[in-house]
């Protein structure tokens, strides 16, 4: 009867306890400003979406460039310089495409343009001109990198803190005070 | 109680042990006709007087009905005695319930009225022993018990302990209040307890399918959102799915310990439950008879 009681017991609890799962509560998107926050990471932060992504030899590698403001303290800027280094063994730069914000939802055509020192790092610079702003202010979509696998492995493309740099229409430069990298891994 | 047959036997006995001369009023009162009473009474106590009075009506009903049952008919008993002209009375009450017969006795003392000795016996198919049962008791308020009426006692009840069964065990009730609550009780023949079992384990269950339903569609919604968070680059998504998780976790942790908590609550009730039928379950009559009055108890007339 002991025994009986025991086993009813025993198999109520595992039951019981192992259907409750407690998720773990994570929230780790680039785009989010509480995650980046969450991370130590102060904005704006410039980072990447997705923050990792795996494709296979194949394929084409889309990296987003984003500027992430916290809500309560987004300032205007007009410019920005990005420099992006990469891993050249894993992959090549294809394509760099300036991002829906930068052309205000292609309302305007910005300065975009980029040099690339074909080994493993690229600068992009870009300059909001519209006929109406002489600004724009928010988090947003910058630039889109689009690379070819060559290899397989895994590493990061992130950015280069100190020569990023981001200005008002007056010059001014804002400070950037943070910055995520990307994961990727080729298959 | 239906009364069938009404004797009244004046006994004049004279006793070693209990009391020299002391005179005995004895009532039986059956629900049935038994036959060879009379008989066995005046061959089994050859050495006393009976006198049978069937026209006396039913003179006691259930005593236990009574808060104090040892003086609830004080004044009858006085007058019986001082009408016959005895020193005790005795009352023999036979019952049937189904297969079972009830045989009650008590032994007033008519000096003060008083019930001062009492014996109840509840046996399953014990017809063919009452008439022994009967010399057995008056035998022993008189201390003249014959070792053959015990034997054939013993005989009739105890042919052999091993074939006894049960229909009904406590452990029969503890595994149905397992499976069901409050079946045990059901079974054991308390329905109050029965239903009060059933209604609580019932209420604790649901509490704990809505907490656990609650805590699965938390679960999923999160789960859900959080894949959508992930999904998407848009600064207001983002936001709007975040808000969304945090309240649907938030959620799903507040029924998961409200689920556990409902289960254990449910599981120690279950168990409790199954207990209680164990406990309070079917017994054998452990009553089923009680030995007579012995000398050092025996009533001073």
């Amino acid at each position: 009867m002991r025994g009986f009681y025991g086993h009813t017991i025993s198999l109520f609890v595992v039951t019981v306890f192992g259907s409750c799962t407690i998720y773990d509560k994570i929230f780790d998107n680039p785009v989010d400003f509480k995650a980046n926050e969450e991370q130590g990471i102060g904005a704006p932060t410039l980072v990447f979406y997705p923050k990792t992504q795996t494709v296979t030899q194949s394929d084409s590698l889309l990296l987003g460039s984003f500027i992430v403001f916290m809500e309560d303290s987004i300032e205007p800027f007009s410019g920005v310089h990005l420099q992006i280094q990469f891993p050249n063994n894993l992959v090549e730069l294809d394509t760099i495409v300036p991002g829906l914000f930068i052309t205000d939802t292609n309302k305007a055509t910005p300065l975009f343009t980029y040099t690339y020192n074909n080994e493993n790092t690229v600068d992009i610079y870009t300059y909001f001109l519209d006929t109406l702003k002489q600004d724009i202010s928010g988090t947003g979509h910058l630039a889109n990198l689009i690379f070819n696998p060559i290899s397989s492995g895994t590493d990061s493309i992130y950015y280069n803190l100190q020569e990023c740099e981001m200005i008002d229409h007056l010059d001014q430069e804002i400070v950037v005070n943070g910055i995520r990298g990307a994961e990727v891994i080729i298959e | 109680m239906k009364s069938v047959s009404l004797f009244i036997a004046l006994l004049s006995c004279h006793l070693a042990a209990f009391e020299q001369n002391a005179t005995y009023l004895v009532l039986n009162h059956f629900d049935k006709p038994l036959v060879g009473i009379n008989e066995s009474l005046i061959n089994n106590f050859s050495n006393s007087t009976f006198n049978f009075d069937s026209s006396v009506d039913a003179l006691f009903g259930d005593i236990d009905k009574y808060n104090n049952p040892a003086s609830s008919y004080m004044n009858d008993i006085k007058d019986l005695g001082d009408t016959y002209n005895v020193n005790f009375i005795l009352l023999n009450r036979i019952e049937h319930r189904g297969d079972r017969v009830m045989i009650e006795g008590l032994l007033f003392n008519t000096r003060s009225g008083g019930l001062i000795h009492r014996r109840k016996i509840n046996l399953k198919n014990y017809d063919n022993g009452l008439v022994n049962e009967l010399s057995l008791w008056v035998a022993s308020t008189m201390n003249q018990i014959q070792k053959q009426w015990e034997n054939e006692r013993e005989a009739l009840m105890f042919l052999d302990s091993e074939d006894i069964t049960y229909d009904k065990t406590p452990m029969g009730a503890a595994l149905r209040s397992l499976v069901v609550p409050g079946w045990g009780q059901a079974y054991s023949g308390n329905s109050l307890s029965a239903g009060l079992w059933a209604t609580i384990q019932l209420s604790l269950s649901v509490a704990f399918i809505s907490s656990y339903n609650n805590y699965d569609s938390s679960a999923k919604s999160f789960l859900e959102n959080v894949k959508l968070y992930d999904a998407t680059d848009d600064e207001k998504e983002v936001e709007m799915y975040r808000t969304s998780a945090e309240k649907d976790w938030n959620d799903h942790v507040g029924y998961s310990k409200l689920a556990i908590a409902l289960a254990g609550t449910t599981l120690t009730g279950w168990v409790s439950n199954s207990i209680h039928a164990w406990v309070f379950g079917p017994r054998p009559f452990t009553n089923i008879y009680q030995k007579g009055i012995s000398q050092s108890t025996y009533p001073k007339g």
